[in-house]
């Protein structure tokens, strides 16, 4: 490694860097100022007749209750969805390993729903959800009274369920993958020692898995994030409170061009993304040494 | 025996979990052979004068799987009455056809480029691309309407290209998938006096086809799939892509909606289809170090 940034690999990167600086970075640390400042002019691209106003827009924001919410809500749905999908897919890719006979199969199911466009299944999601959608058909049969599916606290459930069901297989690819990765020698070696199925699952392939792991975390975030398009198309703008999430606070924010607002939420979810992404690839570092 | 019983659970469970990931899939492709009166009967809930005098008090949406007379009326509306329809396709390819071509160039150029950089810092550096690629589309909006504004292209495509065309995602994909390359061959390559350009080009591409090829289809289906940016930067509806004048006919025009659906997720579900192998295979050696 060396202290000079300039190499034939600086030369195939930079097309990409500049790029990425001109549409992401540069324009990022631009809308960082706005952050600081209060203006009674916006919308506008330069704050002109702007005052600086140090951190008051970030105390404002932890005042402000529709952010604290959107937050909360959006810490919540993660807290469920990245361990959930990825206990699942877990469990699922050791079951189609243990069939491996239908192996391809089974994964192109799963996989279908990432390649289906939102827009192509929220009529179907509406038409099963609705208050007087099939699945309040099915509950009336059992003489169940209706669930508001959309509206209400059970709706941030019905949207991990659609974020189940279009993200499993992805991760269902990586985790089958990740697992005929492990050499058979050592599933063999444990078994000779008297390991137990159970114990070698959890010493062997768990511990085998963690690269993958921390893949299947940062894809789950991702995803996570973009499973807004569908509560977005179901919902609107202002859904229930339960899923009011910080992309409907920052999408209204944008519209209402609160861009201080907008700005302030973005340099904290930086900063909470970073602290996070920092913790994933050190913990993979350790883990994979 | 035992292991044989264990087996047909396992296919047992798996079958389910598929048929429930199916379920809507299927119902939207049946669906779309449907007339259109009967769709405006399973899918509406209103009332109709015939079931008052039944005494029938409350009416649910009924999905049934199978339609009661099987008829093409559905596709020939959206495909030949509807030219519109046919129109906001282009529109949308468009769109997707040069982010997908741009974002593979440019990530292969950057993902070669930090793999083969000797610079102390790179890590820091790929961590920013990391940090971009968590954040919520919506955190980035804010950043893409800065520039588009000051390039003077807020009204264009472009506006939603260029950032597609350098969005990190690929460059994070693609420099993982290099990690499976065996070292050697890179050193050996070096021995016989190739330069870094060659080596690109005779070693790692041939290599990484399937890499290429998963990320050709994940930009695919993301852009295909487009919602967000087009609301804010696409003003004229004859220039809207499909997406998202498929959440609106799904309100306006529910007669059709399953054809609509059917005929706009054709594209990236025969992608699937033809590129299974090269889709599993592209992730998977991502989550190989």
């Amino acid at each position: 490694m060396r202290k000079n940034p300039f190499d034939f690999g600086l030369l195939f990167l930079l097309p990409g860097l500049i790029g990425f600086v001109i549409f992401f970075i540069w324009p990022f640390i631009i809308s960082l100022g706005y952050s600081f400042v209060e203006s009674l002019r916006f919308p506008m691209d330069k704050p002109i007749d702007s005052v600086f106003v140090g951190f008051k827009n970030y105390l404002d924001l932890f005042k402000n209750e529709s952010y604290l919410m959107s937050l909360r809500n959006t810490l919540i749905f993660m807290g469920i969805c990245v361990p959930l999908n990825i206990v699942l897919s877990l469990l699922a890719a050791v079951m189609i390993n243990k069939v491996s006979r239908y192996k391809e199969i089974f994964v192109l199911i799963f996989l279908i729903p990432l390649v289906i466009p939102s827009g192509s299944m929220i009529f179907f999601w509406k038409a099963l959800f609705a208050t007087d959608g099939y699945l309040n058909y099915i509950l009336s049969l059992f003489s169940i009274s209706e669930v508001n599916w959309l509206e209400s606290e059970i709706t941030r459930y019905v949207i991990v369920f659609i974020f189940i069901w279009k993200n499993l297989g992805y991760n269902i690819v990586l985790f089958v993958a990740g697992i005929n990765n492990i050499p058979k020698l050592y599933y063999e070696a444990a078994t000779v020692d008297g390991a137990g199925a159970v114990k070698s699952f959890f010493d062997i392939t768990l511990s085998n898995l963690i690269p993958t792991f921390v893949l299947v975390t940062i894809m789950s975030i991702i995803n996570s994030f973009k499973v807004f398009k569908e509560i977005y198309l179901l919902t609107g703008s202002y859904p229930h409170e339960s899923i009011y999430m910080l992309q409907h606070f920052m999408n209204n924010m944008f519209y209402s061009l609160n861009y201080p607002k907008l700005t302030t939420a973005t340099s904290i979810l930086v900063l909470i993304i970073t602290i996070l992404s920092q913790a994933l690839l050190k913990y993979e570092r350790r883990k994979s040494v | 025996m035992r292991a044989k019983i264990f087996d047909i659970v396992i296919i047992s469970i798996l079958t389910l979990l598929s048929a429930i990931f199916l379920f809507p899939l299927l119902v939207t492709v049946t669906n779309s052979f449907m007339p259109s009166s009967e769709i405006i009967t399973n899918y509406t809930s209103k009332l109709s004068i015939f079931d008052v005098l039944n005494g029938i008090a409350k009416k649910f949406i009924n999905i049934k799987l199978l339609p009661g007379t099987l008829t093409a009326s559905q596709y020939k509306e959206v495909l030949i009455d509807q030219p519109s329809y046919l129109l906001l396709m282009i529109n949308s390819l468009k769109i997707t056809v040069p982010v997908v071509i741009g974002n593979v160039l440019v990530s292969l150029l950057s993902a070669y480029g930090f793999t083969i950089w000797r610079w102390k810092y790179k890590e820091a550096v790929f961590l920013v691309y990391i940090i971009v690629m968590l954040m919520p589309l919506q955190a980035v909006l804010v950043p893409n309407y800065i520039v588009a504004d000051m390039l003077g292209i807020k009204d264009s495509y472009l506006a939603i290209i260029l950032p597609g065309i350098f969005s990190p995602f690929g460059t994070f994909l693609l420099r993982q998938t290099m990690k499976a390359v065996p070292c050697e061959y890179f050193e050996a390559a070096k021995m016989d006096g190739d330069n870094d350009f060659k080596i690109l080009l005779n070693i790692i591409i041939p290599q990484m086809k399937s890499g290429l090829a998963a990320l050709a289809m994940l930009v695919f289906i993301e852009y295909w799939n487009i919602v967000e940016q087009v609301v804010i930067f696409v003003k004229d509806y004859y220039k809207e892509p499909l997406s998202v004048f498929l959440s609106r006919i799904s309100q306006d025009n529910i007669s059709i909606v399953f054809a609509a659906s059917c005929v706009y997720m054709f594209l990236p579900f025969y992608f699937l289809m033809i590129g299974q192998k090269n889709l599993e295979k592209g992730i998977e050696l991502s989550g190989i170090k």
